[in-house]
């Protein structure tokens, strides 16, 4: 017989009650899902409201909701189910607030100390047709942080940066308009710096936007020697 | 209790650029957003911003950016606040240059623009069909920079839901909040506090917007005695992903890609209103004529037409319209490169919301508004394709700097602390009342942690609650969302506009006595969050349906059948919640184009 329903495993943990995190078992009816996040929302809405994740745009632009699903770093809105058995999981590396839902602030404040902006050399010069075209590739970051999650160097050394902010890091390195290149170099060339990075592309992979954080960070070292 | 100087609510891109500025006036400010500012609805824009620089081949000016709005507006439009958008618009973009945007560029390193919608020169601004996101960046990126220079004044409040606005003898007083992660609630006493929500959009089933744009952030205001102006104007955008609701920007036509019906014809040159101008005419001509053909059974499968984007070639859609094709790859599983998309109308943009002028300012002292939640008139009765984002710029600006204007000049005392207590006692109860209702009497005395652990685990049932009078918030929410679709859509009529008031009447008496929520409190309680969103929609959804049926003649957006022509000049409507009755009223718009003589002529005497 036909299955009606996607089974769907997903790791539900409360901090201040659990010791340890279980997996429930959801059946979520076929006709009325079709991404990960349907199916989500779904169990949310029919069966348990206190499932806590994120989720916005729905349309994997804003990256609220990424997870891991399946065995990779996704984001659930633009994750189809699959039949079977289909798994999720929080972000690794990252403590859990609750469920799927994982705290975010180490995240972003390593995107903060790598000066996410735009220092301008005196004058308004406009950026040239070449190099606005150089950061095409970067601009598609959405800073969801999968990278950060799937990255091992983040989760053995909590001073490292990870492969998001490198992203963003080389996207003003390569930006002709920017005065502090030097200063920006200064910050990423320590222990716990840009080489920390051992080019295992695991960034790559979960990248769910093709950005390729391993090339930016390549591109970085060279950049040093 | 937390004090500041200025709080400002969302952290969408009105949010942001409104703390830019207030930040640079050496003020205490703080930004309470639902989400983390760079998963707000901003960053989903994708079509530019409209702004009129002097290129080398065409001689746009402000003056027609004004005439274009004005017309596609119904000459609808305030003059006042029409004329300070169209004036700063272009002071915005040398702004965001400096500050590093990453625009789409010519060869000759000079800001690209395209064509959107009824404008008479391509003016709109844009970063592929990305540009939302390279905003966002932009602005989240000056916002870490004064941050760090300033650590002191700038403080981000993200993932904090708002809950009430305080306000003391028509004066704001602060808002309450609570975090969402940790369940605390907080008071936050302020001088002066700007609203930058963003729209209202997921009344509707059919909406483009985020989960989040549920309402419930312009019923916070209402509730506090603050006007809402048009409501009644919900701007449908025509070229939505058929299924998905996912917004296929208007860019993909402003590229020049065409609209075909069953017939493989372009039907828009069959219709008055939009024979002249076709893919490019007003946008809500061109979803009241995709939905005339579809009832009119030349749609495909009786629901969508088809946008045809094949004849630009592989090589401008990689490069202008990568997100479009990203979307329909995901979404909808086509490559708009040899295949047609599929594409049906849907609710797009609150072109209504909190009353303002052209300064930002409310009918309460200190309490300011701007972007999607606000509406200071200058969209008319249908907002211009590109538009929107540049609003978000030049009144967020505006509205911090009346905002720092007040309290260096204005402000009184605020009041004692007491007065905050209470109200924050009244909300917590709020809280507890929502979740009361799920509570059995003997889960109340648990004391110790693996009791509540069993009863949790217990109330996790998979099943549907057995209790039949009980209802979630889904069933409450589907049939709202069902209900104003159809009857408060593209095309609306007096009968069933009291039927949708009927139904939503029923829907808040159900919310009020038969809701369950599950959860015992409200740590990471999205299921808690998304009932008090619910009751907003609710809200405002009952405000939308009172002001469209009061308005018995059809302008813009708002086309009612029974009423198919306009007549007179144009009026706004208001409304104020007082004595938890609405009351609305209309005045007369301030205008200067003579309101009779219409672009698009009777196209509006046409009927379905």
């Amino acid at each position: 017989m036909k299955q009606k329903t996607y089974k769907i495993k997903v790791f539900r943990f409360d901090p201040q009650i659990h010791t340890k995190h279980e997996f429930e078992t959801y059946h979520v009816p076929k006709k009325s899902v079709k991404t990960m996040m349907d199916a989500l929302l779904y169990i949310r809405d029919h069966f348990d409201s206190t499932l806590a994740f994120r989720s916005s745009c729905l349309q994997g632009r804003c990256g609220s909701c990424i997870m891991h699903i399946n065995g990779k770093y996704s984001l659930a809105c633009e994750t189809a189910i699959r039949n079977g058995q289909n798994i999720v999981r929080p972000m690794a590396q990252l403590e859990i607030i609750k469920d799927l839902m994982v705290d975010m602030d180490p995240f972003w404040a390593k995107y903060e100390l790598i000066k996410p902006y735009l220092v301008r050399h005196s004058g308004d010069s406009a950026q040239t047709y070449a190099n606005r075209k150089e950061m095409d590739a970067m601009v598609d970051c959405i800073l969801c942080g999968a990278c950060y999650s799937a990255c091992m160097m983040t989760g053995m050394n909590p001073e490292f940066h990870g492969p998001a902010a490198y992203v963003v890091l080389n996207r003003f390195l390569k930006d002709e308009r920017d005065s502090i290149h030097d200063q920006r170099m200064e910050l990423i060339k320590g222990e716990n710096g840009v080489f920390r990075c051992h080019s295992m592309y695991n960034c790559n992979h979960a990248c769910p936007k093709n950005v390729k954080p391993s090339e930016n960070i390549l591109e970085i070292k060279k950049n040093i020697c | 209790m937390k004090n500041y100087d200025l709080i400002i609510v969302g952290a969408g891109m009105t949010g942001l650029r409104a703390a830019i500025e207030a930040v640079k006036h050496d003020l205490n400010v703080a930004v309470i957003s639902k989400v983390h500012p760079m998963r707000s609805h901003s960053v989903v824009a994708s079509g530019g911003l409209n702004a009129a620089l002097p290129k080398k081949l065409n001689s746009d000016s402000t003056d027609q950016h004004y005439i274009d709005t004005m017309e596609c507006g119904y000459n609808a439009s305030e003059h006042d606040a029409l004329n300070i958008f169209v004036e700063e618009a272009p002071k915005k973009i040398k702004e965001l240059e400096r500050w590093g945007c990453l625009f789409s560029r010519e060869k000759d390193s000079s800001i690209a623009v395209r064509k959107m919608g009824v404008s008479t020169y391509p003016r709109t601004i844009y970063s592929s069909d990305k540009t939302g996101h390279a905003l966002m960046s932009t602005l989240y990126e000056q916002c870490v920079r004064l941050r760090q220079n300033k650590p002191d004044k700038l403080r981000f409040y993200n993932e904090w839901f708002v809950q009430k606005l305080l306000v003391s003898n028509k004066t704001v007083a602060g808002v309450i909040a609570w975090d969402i992660a940790t369940g605390n609630m907080e008071v936050f006493s302020a001088k002066a506090v700007i609203w930058a929500t963003g729209g209202s959009g997921r009344i509707y089933a059919s909406s483009s917007s985020s989960l989040g744009s549920s309402g419930w952030a312009l019923s916070v205001p209402m509730h506090a005695g603050v006007a809402l102006r048009d409501m009644e104007y919900i701007q449908f955008h025509p070229t939505q992903l058929s299924g998905s609701h996912i917004l296929i920007s208007e860019a993909a036509r402003g590229e020049g890609g065409y609209l075909l019906n069953l017939k493989k014809e372009r039907f828009l040159s069959t219709y008055k209103d939009t024979k002249d101008n076709l893919e490019l005419s007003p946008r809500d001509a061109i979803s009241r004529n995709i939905m005339r053909e579809i009832l009119a059974g030349r749609g495909f499968d009786a629901s969508c037409v088809h946008l045809d984007l094949r004849h630009l070639g592989s090589r401008k859609i990689k490069k202008q319209l990568p997100g479009i094709r990203e979307l329909c790859k995901t979404y909808a599983g086509l490559d708009p490169i040899r295949q047609k998309i599929p594409v049906t109308p849907g609710q797009h943009y609150t072109i209504g919301g909190i009353a303002t002028n052209e300064k930002a300012e409310t009918n309460i002292e200190g309490f300011f508004a701007a972007g999607e939640c606000a509406c200071n008139g200058i969209h008319g009765s249908n907002r211009m394709g590109g538009n929107s984002l540049m609003e978000t710029l030049v009144f967020g600006d505006i509205a911090a700097k009346s905002a720092v204007k007040h309290i260096k000049h204005r402000y009184q005392k605020l009041p004692n602390k007491q007065f905050y207590e209470n109200f924050l006692e009244d909300e917590n109860n709020k809280v507890r009342k929502i979740l009361a209702l799920n509570k059995n009497p003997e889960e109340k005395k648990e004391t110790t942690v693996i009791q509540r652990s069993i009863a949790i685990i217990k109330s996790r049932s998979h099943q549907k609650n057995n209790d039949e009078n009980k209802i979630r918030v889904v069933d409450i929410r589907e049939k709202m969302q069902a209900t104003m679709d159809e009857h408060v859509g593209i095309y609306r009529d007096g009968m069933g506009l009291v039927e949708a008031a009927q139904i939503i009447k029923g829907l808040k008496n159900d919310f009020e006595h038969n809701l369950i929520v599950d959860g015992k409190d409200s740590r990471a309680n999205y299921g808690l969050i998304e009932a008090f969103e619910l009751k907003g929609s609710l809200d405002i959804a009952d405000v939308i349906i009172q002001a469209a049926s009061k308005r018995k003649e059809s302008i813009g957006v708002h086309f009612r059948n029974d009423f198919p022509v306009f007549k007179g000049r144009p009026k706004y409507s208001l409304i104020v919640l007082r004595k938890n009755r609405l009351r609305l009223r209309y005045f007369p718009v301030k205008t200067k184009i003579n309101p009779l003589k219409t672009l698009f002529g009777e196209s509006n005497l046409l009927k379905p």
